[in-house]
């Protein structure tokens, strides 16, 4: 019964412990927001003596609603594409008998594999030549194609798994696979959807490599490039630096909450 | 009726291809052209010499930009650090992420979801904000890090954290693993969850409990997920450039450069877009060769 009870104290010991190594930096990045610059200097694991809001007012002028809202276009575009492109091609690769199939499942795969970075000069050159650079739709066109083959093989899992005998119905009353697809495979695929856009979301939202070729003015930054200009500009004023980063962080972690249940199960999915 | 039923049938064969094509096409376009088409063009522009700024001076070089790779000291760095990055990042980020996902499955019976959403939430926060949040914890001046040191009274690095390369890279990793070791925990702790309880019970019946049940029975059946978690880590790995490009920029002297950073380096600041792309080939090969793996896994699983 003892070594019952310790190996359980050891459970929640380590869990305990990580969870705290995991909300310390958060909780850093929050309280130098309101602590004055004596005391970030001077108390490093002080609390502030009072909750100051002036590294609020110092952090908003470096742009930081121009570049959420470039983020949020940037998203909400990318993402739409990728879902409704990958979806599409995800259901006539597991329900039509097409012999190249396999081999564009292939491609798909390999085209998951490659990363941005492997690609960076021509895919500058190409964006630079067709004079897109320092435009949301400059970015928008390669991330979508870069969130597609994982989103993709996301769908074709799920599709994979779909009950066949309503689809058969509708082929007898005469649907075509285009209607099918539209009017009975979408509005059934809800969770899938769900999973896949928010994988997404995070994952643009969060993008940088792309971003940071192709966006070098201010005016179409994305919000992780903005970032940067935070320290650029604030060198080692660590309160109006921390400042920004709770403004671009804290919505991401209420949205986050709300949906944890979604964010996890579609993370999860990965593994299967 | 049964000749009707054929007509029926040929007419929907094409009306499918038709669709089929319509639903298909828009996938292979974009691909197509922001990822397979570039790619061609790296390996194309790995055998030239040129610049940014003179792009019709394109220049054949042969093998020469691979050739002076394997002469160049820093790729080897950045390839060194790659692979330090892999280890370290399989032994923390999938090794802590299953001990926590073990102890969320079976060791605790309370606060499962609160532990849960915790450790997974930094995750969704951008790396760019991660690694701006941990630079000040590691700021020789204000850092929480130091001042945690100095309190117990432990010396700190005269040089900073992240001054000193053989510090810094563990820096980056203990950075990284904040992040992505929820990750690893989630994907892990759905494998666990698929385990069922019979499994478990017969277990018992043969007299192994708690670690021995989890090493011996819970693994091996948990074998396939590990597999793909530990790929998405070594991708994940290879794919480093944030946190390096924040800290250190890759120094002190390129010390602490990555692949990434420094294709990044070669092509945006040197200018030697060639050579970029010489570097990205092999890029692509170390990344073409570990998704071949995962399709391989994947198969299997």
């Amino acid at each position: 019964m003892s070594r019952f009870k310790i190996a359980n104290i050891i459970a929640y010991g380590f869990v305990t412990l990580f969870s705290i190594y995991v909300l310390m930096p958060i909780l850093v990045m929050v309280l130098t927001t309101f602590k004055s610059k004596r005391e970030i200097f001077l108390e490093p694991l002080g609390l502030p003596g009072q909750f100051g809001l002036s590294s609020f007012e110092r952090a908003l002028t470096v742009g930081l609603g121009s570049f959420m809202l470039n983020s949020f276009i940037v998203s909400f575009f990318a993402v739409f594409l990728i879902v409704t492109i990958s979806g599409m091609a995800a259901y006539v690769l597991s329900r039509i008998d097409f012999k190249i199939n396999k081999y564009v499942y292939l491609l798909i795969v390999a085209g998951f594999a490659i990363p941005p970075a492997a690609v960076l000069v021509p895919l500058y050159t190409m964006v630079s030549n067709l004079n897109l650079l320092n435009s949301l739709f400059g970015v928008i066109m390669p991330l979508t194609a870069f969130g597609i083959p994982f989103t993709v093989i996301l769908f074709y899992a799920f599709f994979l798994d779909f009950p066949k005998e309503v689809e058969e119905a509708a082929t007898i009353d005469g649907c075509t696979k285009l209607q099918i697809f539209f009017r009975i495979i979408v509005p059934l695929s809800g969770p899938v959807i769900a999973s896949a856009a928010i994988f997404q979301t995070v994952w643009i939202w969060n993008e940088f490599l792309l971003a940071l070729i192709m966006l070098t003015s201010d005016d179409f930054k994305t919000l992780p490039i903005g970032l940067l200009k935070l320290r650029g500009e604030w060198a080692s004023d660590w309160g109006a630096i921390m400042a920004g980063l709770t403004i671009a962080v804290i919505p991401v972690l209420i949205v986050f909450l709300i949906f944890q249940k979604y964010f996890v199960r579609s993370l999860a999915g990965l593994g299967k | 009726m049964n000749k009707n039923n054929t007509q029926t049938n040929i007419f929907s064969l094409s009306n499918d291809k038709v669709s089929a094509t319509i639903l298909l096409v828009p996938a292979l376009i974009f691909c197509t052209i922001f990822i397979f088409i570039p790619a061609i063009g790296t390996i194309v522009g790995s055998f030239y010499s040129y610049s940014l700024t003179s792009m019709n001076n394109w220049k054949w070089v042969g093998f020469g930009n691979y050739v002076q790779a394997t002469q160049d000291e820093y790729f080897w760095v950045a390839l060194k650090n790659n692979f330090i990055i892999v280890f370290a990042s399989i032994v923390l980020q999938v090794g802590v992420g299953t001990i926590l996902a073990a102890i969320l499955d079976r060791g605790i019976k309370y606060g499962r979801v609160i532990f849960r959403t915790i450790i997974f939430t930094p995750m969704v926060i951008s790396s760019v904000a991660v690694s701006l949040i941990w630079l000040i914890i590691y700021d020789p001046n204000v850092g929480i890090l130091n001042a945690i040191f100095k309190s117990i009274g432990l010396s700190t690095p005269s040089k900073g954290w992240l001054g000193d390369p053989n510090i810094s890279i563990w820096m980056i990793m203990i950075t990284a693993a904040w992040q992505n070791t929820g990750f690893m925990m989630v994907l892990i702790l759905a494998g666990l969850q698929g385990v069922s309880k019979e499994v478990y019970d017969a277990a018992e019946i043969d007299g192994a409990t708690g670690v021995k049940a989890f090493w011996y029975i819970t693994l091996p059946m948990i074998r396939n997920v590990l597999i793909v978690a530990i790929l998405i880590t070594t991708i994940g790995a290879f794919k480093v450039f944030e946190f390096i490009f924040v800290f250190t920029q890759g120094g002190p002297s390129n010390a602490t450069q990555v692949l990434g950073t420094y294709i990044y380096l070669q092509a945006f600041n040197l200018l030697h877009m060639g050579y970029a792309n010489a570097l990205s080939v092999i890029l692509l090969l170390i990344a073409l060769f570990l998704g071949w793996l995962q399709l391989k896994s994947s198969r299997k699983a």
